[in-house]
């Protein structure tokens, strides 16, 4: 069910998994000696899964809102705020059992998300000012709260947190793949809402034409409010896994999170003017810009090269999108010259 | 005989597997207006094209005064003597007059822009056309006429004598058209070439003196105007009798009243418009552009902000505040600008048709695809709208599909007031008259619809009554009987009103 769109990413993916096994050389398994691929083994993939995890959740969000047509610029303040919020909330609260603390931390985070979120998509709507401003205002004024609740320091998360995101679910070697699970989870939510439901699909609209979308009555201040909640619930769901992956969380996370997660959201194929993009690009852009990041230390390159070969790489992704979907619509506008009424295809 | 000025030889040309033209051979007479004429997508606006230098032909050689030239660029044919007078105006809205007159060759001194040659060469440019314009006015500013006389005098002004008009009139009122009409005479009577690209005959037969008929790419005739009657024209064009070309609309019975407009006011743009629209009924509504009648209509769908007045919707007050409302009051609006404000380009027709409608075809936030599928290819087939499948972007579409597109939204979602503002701008012959029986069949089916078109012959044909609006005000309501072209005019432009009848 992968559209067209897709369809290079993957394959641009997979060119890259199969270079990094090609290249990575193996090591032997330290209780079987057998040898293990340097990179595909399934700790390095569950890393590099993790890894996408958070990048991926929130390119979602984010895609959404390019959709949109806007942009946000916020959601690395987000994370940030919304963990530090659930670390204090939790360390308020105390005592208490696993299951509460699991709750309350989920329901913090992502709530506080939310929040921020509606107070972006509000500030976009009711000062009627560009949302690239408004975002650029709210990211260092959210952190900036962040910083000032917590002076600036590092809090603990109860361990009941981490033995949640960290649960093995079965996997031996002391793999976790629930924050992979969550990704794959988000994706498959992000997919549905944009193409099955009816805000779903105000949002395409409402990024392709504003207003064609007036004069066809779409509630345009709801679905811009919208799209920036959503972004805001992902950055906090995001928040909630990595703060109790690592069992902290600062007012100083997600630093600079805003520029991978909109560079992933356009590697996935969004377009920045709006109208176009999907859940899974998103995904597969995050995955993508995390496996290049990981070769780096796989192919034991000098880790300071990472900047230059991510941004060399999110450029070089976009031009081969840009340049595979002008393929395909030259292939179907092809196809579609024999005359045809009606029906799907 | 003298030498062609224009000579295209065997000109074919490809686009992503369409054959837009297909072995054009023809030629155009120095200081002649030829027209070019044809259905939309008959490839006319192609062929205007290639002698701009816009498009290269794939196969074909071009000859310009005799000698074959090969445009790379609309600046080769620039520098040849051919310019090109846009379908669609593209200009720098947020830069003057005199900049987008000479921009690409801004007068500089010491790495600077110098004003005053500017401004005295942008305005010698504008003489050159009989036309005055501040010239520091910003772009945006002008009205869409002016816009044109502004391109004109890029292209003439700079001494292009071979010109190409590609659909000049879409969107200009009968008053602005007649100006540029006259233009036009002004500018053959110097020996400029114009190539008329159109389907408008008034105007063909008005400026030209030879037509040449496109019909899937391929030349099908050219012949003097004076030798070819209109009907034969359209037949060339078509490659069909059409039966009824534009038929007298017939006296019908109305029933009772759908929506009543009262002393509605827009600050600045309507004043005291009081109206009625019956079952069946078709009204127009004439004015000059800037009366006010787009205005009117989307006063009614909820788009302007209506300071005093009332609607009436089956005899009941209606509250109006936004679109939505109107929509669900069974309203639709076919808007002026339709890949504007009509459609979403880039997304289907099956989206674009169902998207007013889909919290009414969704259970539990989900949209019912199935459900929503079955009726937009109920209405598709029933308007006969020309769609490789429905999940082809609009934006591939004929002008004449698009507006079936956007028609078809409306009869998706159950409206039975229909204010069609402008429904066949851009359309081409073949399909107008199918959007005139459309809109016959709406009617007698019940519906009312409000008809605004600057195209007067197209009101007078199909409406049962003609409301004249002037300055943002109704001025008068014509009956149908009395409805000609002379007095919707004279009303339009307020000029000595002939006494009632």
């Amino acid at each position: 069910m992968l559209a067209s769109q897709e369809t290079g990413l993957v394959i641009v993916v997979a060119l890259v998994v199969l270079t990094l096994t090609a290249l990575a050389g193996s090591h032997a398994d330290r209780l079987s000696g057998t040898a293990v691929n340097n990179f595909l083994n399934s700790n390095t993939l569950i890393q590099v899964a993790t890894d996408a995890s958070f990048f991926a959740i929130m390119a979602i969000g984010a895609t959404i809102v390019i959709i949109s047509g806007g942009i946000d610029l916020s959601v690395g303040s987000i994370y940030a705020l919304a963990g530090v919020s659930m670390a204090l909330a939790l360390r308020a609260l105390g005592q208490a059992s696993p299951s509460t603390i699991v709750v309350v931390g989920l329901l913090t985070c992502v709530g506080v998300g939310l929040l921020c979120g509606v107070l972006n998509g509000m500030l976009v709507v009711g000062l009627r000012v560009h949302p690239f401003i408004i975002t650029l205002g709210t990211m260092w004024v959210l952190r900036g709260i962040a910083f000032v609740a917590t002076k600036a320091e590092s809090i603990l998360v109860p361990f009941s947190l981490t033995s949640v995101t960290k649960a093995s679910l079965g996997l031996r070697g002391g793999l976790y793949p629930v924050p992979m699970l969550v990704m794959i989870a988000v994706t498959i939510l992000g997919t549905l809402y944009l193409t099955r439901t009816v805000m779903g699909r105000h949002i395409f609209a409402f990024g392709g034409n504003v207003e064609a979308s007036r004069f066809a009555g779409l509630a345009l201040g709801r679905i811009q409010l919208g799209v920036y909640a959503v972004s805001g619930l992902t950055a906090g769901l995001a928040a909630f896994l990595g703060a109790s992956l690592y069992g902290s969380a600062s007012s100083g996370d997600a630093q600079g999170y805003e520029l991978y997660v909109i560079a992933s959201a356009v590697v996935g194929g969004a377009s920045l003017i709006g109208g176009k993009g999907s859940a899974v690009g998103a995904m597969l852009g995050a995955l993508l810009i995390v496996l290049i990041r990981q070769s780096i230390r796989t192919l034991h390159f000098d880790q300071n090269y990472e900047w230059i070969v991510i941004g060399c790489a999110i450029i070089v992704a976009v031009v081969i999108d840009r340049w595979s979907a002008g393929v395909t619509s030259r292939r179907l506008s092809r196809s579609s010259a024999a005359p045809a009424t009606g029906g799907i295809t | 005989m003298t030498e062609p000025t224009v000579r295209f030889d065997h000109i074919t040309k490809r686009f992503l597997g369409v054959q837009a033209l297909d072995d054009v051979t023809l030629e155009v007479a120095a200081g002649s207006c030829h027209a070019l004429c044809g259905e939309n997508g008959a490839g006319k606006s192609t062929l205007g094209k290639v002698l701009a230098g816009i498009h290269s032909p794939d196969g074909g050689k071009l000859f310009v005064r005799g000698r074959e030239v090969r445009f790379n660029s609309p600046r080769d044919a620039f520098a040849a003597g051919v310019g090109m007078v846009h379908q669609e105006l593209a200009y720098c809205g947020n830069m003057s007059v005199a900049e987008n007159l000479l921009l690409g060759k801004l007068p500089r001194r010491r790495g600077f822009v110098d004003r005053a040659p500017l401004d005295q060469r942008a305005r010698e440019m504008l003489a050159e056309i009989g036309a005055e314009l501040d010239v520091r006015a910003p772009m945006s500013d002008l009205r869409i006429a002016q816009q044109q006389l502004v391109q004109i005098a890029t292209v003439v002004g700079a001494g292009a004598d071979i010109v190409v008009f590609d659909e000049p009139t879409s969107s200009l009122s009968q008053a602005d058209a007649d100006r540029l009409y006259e233009l036009i005479e002004r500018l053959k009577a110097r020996g400029v070439t114009c190539i008329y690209v159109s389907h408008r005959m008034p105007e063909i037969y008005r400026l030209c003196d030879t037509i040449s008929v496109l019909r899937d790419g391929r030349h099908i005739a050219t012949r003097p105007a004076a030798t070819l009657s209109e009907s034969e024209l359209v037949t060339l064009m078509i490659g069909r009798e059409l039966g009824d070309y534009l038929p007298q609309g017939e006296e019908r019975g109305t029933g009772k009243e759908l929506l009543r407009v009262e002393r509605v006011s827009v600050p600045g743009k309507v004043r005291d418009v009081s109206f009625s629209l019956r079952e069946g009924e078709i009204v127009g509504l004439a004015g000059l552009v800037g009366a006010g009648r787009s205005e009117v209509a989307q006063a009614i769908f909820g788009l302007e902000n209506v300071t005093s007045g009332r609607v009436f919707v089956d005899g009941e007050p209606a509250r109006i505040s936004e679109p939505k409302d109107a929509i669900r009051l069974g309203i639709g609006l076919v808007p002026e600008d339709r890949k504007r404000q009509g459609l979403v380009l880039g997304e289907s027709g099956l989206h674009n048709t169902t998207l007013p409608i889909l919290s009414r075809l969704s259970r539990a936030l989900f949209v019912r695809r199935r459900e929503e599928e079955t009726l937009a290819s109920t209405f598709f087939s029933a308007l006969r709208v020309r769609t490789p499948n429905l999940a082809a972007p609009v934006a591939g579409l004929s002008g004449g599909n698009q507006q079936k597109v956007v028609l078809a939204r409306w009869l998706a979602a159950n409206s039975r007031i229909l204010i069609l503002d402008e429904p066949t701008r851009g359309v081409d012959v073949g399909a107008k008259a199918e959007i005139h029986r459309l809109i016959r069949d709406l009617a007698s089916r019940g519906n009312a619809v409000l008809l605004i078109s600057s195209e007067l012959p197209e009101i007078i044909a199909l409406s049962h009554r003609v409301l004249v609006m002037r300055q943002g005000e109704l001025v008068t309501e014509v009956p149908r009987a009395q409805a000609t072209q002379e007095l919707l005019l004279r009303l339009m432009a307020g000029v000595e009103l002939v006494p009632a009848a």
